[in-house]
């Protein structure tokens, strides 16, 4: 059972079942491992701040440093009318950060390489876009499925594939980020596999493989959060700024 | 004074090797690989939410396969414009 690269995903409940209205409300893994990840969050960012040296210590330097750096990323993408969203943006981009981080540690769980977690938060961000679009140019955010110098026979079919692209923001968002994570964390887990199973004569190349894989899951769990963060920043900008 | 002066021009001197590094590594792996991942994945998501709408509005309507089959094509033509813009921004972006 160790050995099937799927029994990592497992979903299973600790503790008491939780029955509300036959919605399952369990405690599990998942949970688990989501406070997990804004405790350490929460921690982090408290020890980086909690002595504000004027020459920093590192924790203060990584916190500056994660500040700045989605700081600048909404600066850059989204220019400085979206200056406001930083709370929500820096929260989410930290929040995915550390869920695919604290899925590297051998033992644990990696959330956000379940659908249903990306595919929430993607669509939290996907209604937000929509409603602050609209509370901020009314009916005229309807222009954005109209592009400018459309002959009007093409139009209503302009129109249906403009909806769908824009239907289908939060369902690339959310696909990439899980299928980056369960695909990397399948292939490590297969390939830990090999070693055991080659055992001490052959399974020399697949641990150096493995460990050639967890140098690159590491970068792509950055990504992946950076990749997120910043099409949330691009998404916000066409709310804002209305123009193609 | 001199020392002002000195620690200015060494500030200029840092900022200049920031910037040369930030023009290399704009076209980094890393980088690279993020935007290889966005482009595919949407790509395939349009086509997908293209043949939701078409499978829903099918079974709505009661006219089995006319409209997912219209829809899908929808849904790729979406994709490619999806493609398309993606790849028209990182142009412009790597142009700046």
């Amino acid at each position: 059972m160790s050995l099937n690269p799927m029994h990592q995903f497992e979903v299973y409940k600790i503790g008491p079942e939780i029955n509300i209205n036959g919605i399952n409300l369990s405690f599990t893994n998942a949970s688990l491992f989501m406070a997990i990840s804004a405790t350490l969050i929460i921690l982090f960012l408290f020890l980086g701040t909690k002595k504000k040296l004027l020459v920093p210590s590192k924790i203060q330097l990584i916190t500056e440093m994660s500040y700045t750096f989605v700081a600048k990323m909404i600066n850059d993408t989204a220019g400085s009318s979206a200056k406001s969203f930083f709370p929500f943006i820096f929260t989410l981009f930290m929040f995915i950060l550390f869920c695919n981080m604290v899925g590297m540690l051998p033992y644990s769980f990696t959330v956000t390489s379940h659908i249903i977690v990306t595919f929430i938060l993607a669509s939290i961000v996907f209604v937000g876009v929509t409603i602050i679009g609209f509370a901020k140019h009314g009916i005229k955010y309807l222009e954005l499925f109209v592009p400018k110098g459309v002959p009007l026979v093409l139009l209503p079919l302009i129109v249906i594939i403009e909806v769908i692209s824009y239907l289908s923001r939060p369902v690339s968002l959310s696909v990439r980020l899980f299928a980056n994570m369960m695909a990397g964390h399948t292939m490590l887990k297969v390939f830990g596999g090999f070693v055991i199973s080659l055992g001490l004569l052959g399974g020399w190349l697949p641990l150096g493989f493995s460990v050639a894989l967890t140098g690159l899951e590491i970068l792509v769990a950055f990504l992946q959060a950076y990749v997120f963060a910043i099409l949330t920043c691009i998404y916000l900008n066409d709310a804002l700024n209305l123009h193609h | 004074m001199k020392q002002i002066k000195e620690v200015s021009t060494r500030l200029e001197i840092a900022k200049k090797k920031i910037a040369d590094n930030h023009e290399i590594n704009k076209g980094s792996n890393a980088a690279s690989l993020g935007k290889a991942l966005k482009i595919s994945t949407e790509l395939v998501a349009a086509v997908a939410v293209g043949v939701t709408i078409g499978f829903l509005l099918d079974n709505w309507f009661g006219t089995k396969p006319i409209l997912i089959i219209c829809f899908f094509f929808m849904g790729v033509a979406a994709g490619i414009i999806n493609v398309f813009r993606s790849a028209k921004k990182m142009q412009k972006n790597y142009k700046d």
